[in-house]
């Protein structure tokens, strides 16, 4: 941490129940190491305590604190509040879009959350073979036992971001079209490409890649939808001529 | 306005500000995809002049010589290269080629459709 | 709690024919443009040009080619544009009955024309 001090204004979305959504203003002055989770932190702590929003682990484990920074869609506890603005600047937070507001920051991902454990995608991935294969000679020589946590934390920053996602709530989205990508390529299960192969699947995706842009945790979900297709597109070829069922 | 998807939202596509290349190019092609059906559209039933034989057609190719038509012919040019390169791209990113450089791919493409365009513009009004 | 089922609507058949309708499109437009600076170097600029250019078979076969391939990639294509705007069962049955017609009224409409021509010569 640096001992400079910067003078930031956060302009905070403030929503309550069926009130209609404002924003409000925090002069806060912080080191600009420190997060932007950590300047919403604080004013709930020393300005308003009724100020709502998810956070838990503090180190881009719980995928808890995804917001929309200025615009863009951010992991706030990983995202130095030097790299989105300067000092004397501002900081716009509003909750994730294409969530339901519960309270100000905090938005309702049970839907999303359903649609993750309905690919089965596995939480835990053996170490070979689970880094994406563009990043060559990543865990090539990991031994086999070795397993570790899958890469998305489920944050709904993919969702929030997707352009396709904003006028179709039935889209399944990116994080859930990567889930089902990495659970077919681990268990074969053919269900997932029939499952994901339509209007609300793979083919609503229109190359945006703002998922990719803002997945904090290299899941790549766009590279992921594209594999899917080619998985999908393969099969559909395959049982043309009776090669699968 | 209610934060969760909706269809009313539609403006959205259309909105370039904090995005990145790939929706730019989401958002041309949709542009140039609707623009396109409509000339499509308008030029079947512009060639219905056709049906009348020289007189009729000679005349609506005299109208057709305006700065005014021919600019817009060369809009529709343009949509063309822009909505036909970068749907290259899209194919392209599905069958899993450059997928990671998909900014570029972008990019030069975009270029493509840019020298496409002045070359057209400059045959259409300097040379023609 | 169950999430809604994944909705079908536009599979991978029919997002492979929009997309190979759309390669046609520029494979034709290429060789169009070439062999039309072959054929008619200063452009089609009378009514005569136009007669005279249509009794080239290659001309008519490209000519319903891109007919096919533009109806085609631009009818499915509207119908995905409608598919982002999540439409209810019946408004999609509608657009995809209508645009059905309307393609095969257009391509029809469009053969009828290039026969036409090609026949006055």
């Amino acid at each position: 941490m640096s001992h400079e001090r910067w003078t930031v204004t956060f302009i905070v979305s403030r929503r309550k129940g069926e009130q209609p959504p404002h924003f409000q203003s925090f002069q806060l002055e912080v080191d600009p190491d420190e997060y932007v989770l950590d300047g919403v932190e604080r004013i709930w702590a020393f300005h308003d305590r009724s100020l709502v929003f998810r956070h838990a682990c503090h180190h881009s484990t719980c995928g808890a604190c995804g917001m929309l920074v200025n615009g863009v869609e951010k992991l706030t506890c990983i995202t130095p509040i030097r790299s989105v603005t300067s000092n004397g600047g501002k900081v716009k937070v509003e909750p994730l879009r294409n969530f339901p507001v519960i309270s100000d920051l905090s938005v309702d991902m049970s839907t999303f959350y359903t649609r993750m454990e309905e690919t089965c995608a596995p939480q835990v991935v053996p170490v070979r073979g689970s880094a994406l294969p563009y990043e060559k000679g990543l865990f090539e020589q990991a031994d086999p036992a070795y397993e570790r946590l899958a890469d998305c934390i489920e944050c709904g920053c993919c969702i929030s971001a997707c352009p396709v996602a904003v006028t179709t709530p039935e889209y399944q989205g990116p994080a859930v079209l990567a889930a089902a990508q990495q659970a077919f390529s681990l268990t074969g299960h053919a269900g997932l490409l029939e499952k994901m192969d339509g209007a609300d699947g793979v083919w609503r995706c229109h190359s945006g890649f703002e998922c990719t842009a803002v997945c904090p945790s290299n899941v790549d979900p766009a590279w992921r939808i594209m594999d899917l297709r080619r998985k999908v597109i393969g099969r559909r070829i395959k049982r043309l001529f009776g090669l699968a069922k | 306005m209610e934060n969760q998807p909706s269809p009313k939202k539609f403006l959205y596509w259309f909105d370039p500000r904090h995005r990145q290349p790939g929706t730019w190019a989401f958002i041309l092609n949709r542009i140039t995809a609707l623009g396109l059906t409509f000339y499509l559209v308008l030029h079947l039933v512009v060639l219905s002049n056709l049906t009348k034989g020289a007189e009729g057609y000679d005349t609506f190719l005299e109208f057709a010589r305006q700065p005014v038509v021919k600019f817009g012919e060369l809009l529709v040019i343009a949509a063309g290269l822009i909505h036909g390169l970068n749907g290259l791209r899209v194919v392209l990113t599905t069958f899993g080629i450059g997928v990671t450089i998909q900014r570029q791919v972008f990019w030069m493409l975009m270029a493509l459709a840019a020298i496409g365009t002045a070359a057209f513009a400059y045959v259409m009004f300097f040379v023609a | 709690m169950a999430a809604s089922t994944p909705k079908a609507r536009e599979g991978a058949w029919l997002w492979l024919v929009k997309i190979i309708a759309g390669v046609l499109i520029l494979v034709v437009l290429g060789v169009h443009f070439v062999m039309n600076h072959m054929v008619a170097p200063g452009g089609l600029l009378t009514y005569a040009d136009v007669v005279r250019y249509y009794q080239i078979p290659y001309v008519v076969a490209m000519e319903i080619i891109f007919l096919v391939t533009v109806v085609t990639h631009s009818f499915i294509g509207l119908r995905s544009i409608l598919l982002d705007l999540n439409p209810s069962e019946p408004i999609l049955k509608a657009a995809t009955a209508l645009l059905s017609v309307a393609g095969v009224a257009a391509v029809a409409y469009g053969a009828w024309l290039i026969f036409t021509i090609a026949g006055r010569g």
